[in-house]
């Protein structure tokens, strides 16, 4: 068991750490995706380990709301990209005086 | 031979992720990332979840990867890879990434729980699929039916983001 928690550990802190040090957006949504996964496999081990299938099913709608939010993240990556010209999330500062 | 299995599959899923953190090509990255999906289903089948691996590769590995490499395709590819990898200040976030891998191993290492019922009542008739069939549409009804209006609401918030002009 102790294996699987690791594992799911180590996507959580890549993810993160993806999600904090990388300049592409694209790369930033793939990395919250990483994390996500991470969430769901801590999921699965449980359900397995507790002999209780509703971790599986937590996982279903953990899958659902990854991607909305995936679609979210992409209409913002398309609307900053069609008025920046660029992804990089340094310019991503349209709020900013 | 199932902890050698273990072992191949967990390199397979850690060495994507590591992938799309550190390769400096977003079309090579999304690959990485389709990878270690992969290996996150072969994990859910060692873990008795038939259901759920078939639903990451339709999901994860089919339709977000999809998504994703559909919307770098219309980009400029110049402006795509002229980004640089790495953040200015990157230091001190990665440190923090460090930091978070020890405090979750180290709470990984000391989680104990009862595992007396390994494996167990995961099927009803040897399936899976069925198992959580009944307990989706019996106990998790309500939270079901939300989550058919968060992907609602998403797809017409995609739709309002991308309009032609916002004013």
């Amino acid at each position: 068991m102790t294996g699987y928690l690791i594992v799911s550990a180590l996507l959580i802190s890549i993810g993160a750490t993806g999600v904090m040090i990388r300049r592409n957006f694209m790369i930033v949504l793939m990395s919250l995706e990483i994390m996500i996964n991470g969430a769901g496999l801590f999921l699965i081990t449980m359900s397995y380990y507790l002999g209780n299938v509703s971790g599986q099913v937590m996982f279903i709608f953990i899958a659902a709301v990854a991607a909305s939010e995936t679609a979210i993240g992409l209409a913002i990556a398309v609307m900053m990209y069609k008025r920046k010209k660029s992804i990089d999330i340094n310019d991503f500062s349209i709020l900013r005086k | 031979m199932e902890g050698i299995m273990f072992y191949i599959i967990s390199i397979i899923t850690v060495g994507g992720a590591l992938g799309v953190l550190l390769s400096r090509n977003p079309y090579r990255a999304a690959m990485w990332m389709i990878f270690s999906f992969f290996g996150i289903a072969g994990l859910f089948v060692m873990l008795h979840a038939q259901f759920n691996a078939m639903l990451q590769i339709i999901v994860y590995a089919g339709a977000i990867a999809v998504m994703i490499v559909l919307v770098m395709m219309v980009m400029d590819k110049r402006t795509l890879e002229s980004i640089k990898r790495f953040n200015p200040q990157a230091f001190w976030p990665a440190l923090i990434g460090i930091a978070l891998l020890a405090d979750l191993s180290f709470l990984a290492y000391k989680f104990k729980i009862n595992v007396g019922n390994a494996g167990k009542h995961l099927t009803i008739n040897g399936s899976n699929t069925q198992m959580i069939g009944e307990i989706l549409f019996k106990h998790y009804l309500l939270p079901f039916e939300v989550t058919a209006i968060i992907l609602l609401v998403a797809l017409i918030g995609a739709v309002v983001l991308t309009k032609k002009d916002i004013s």
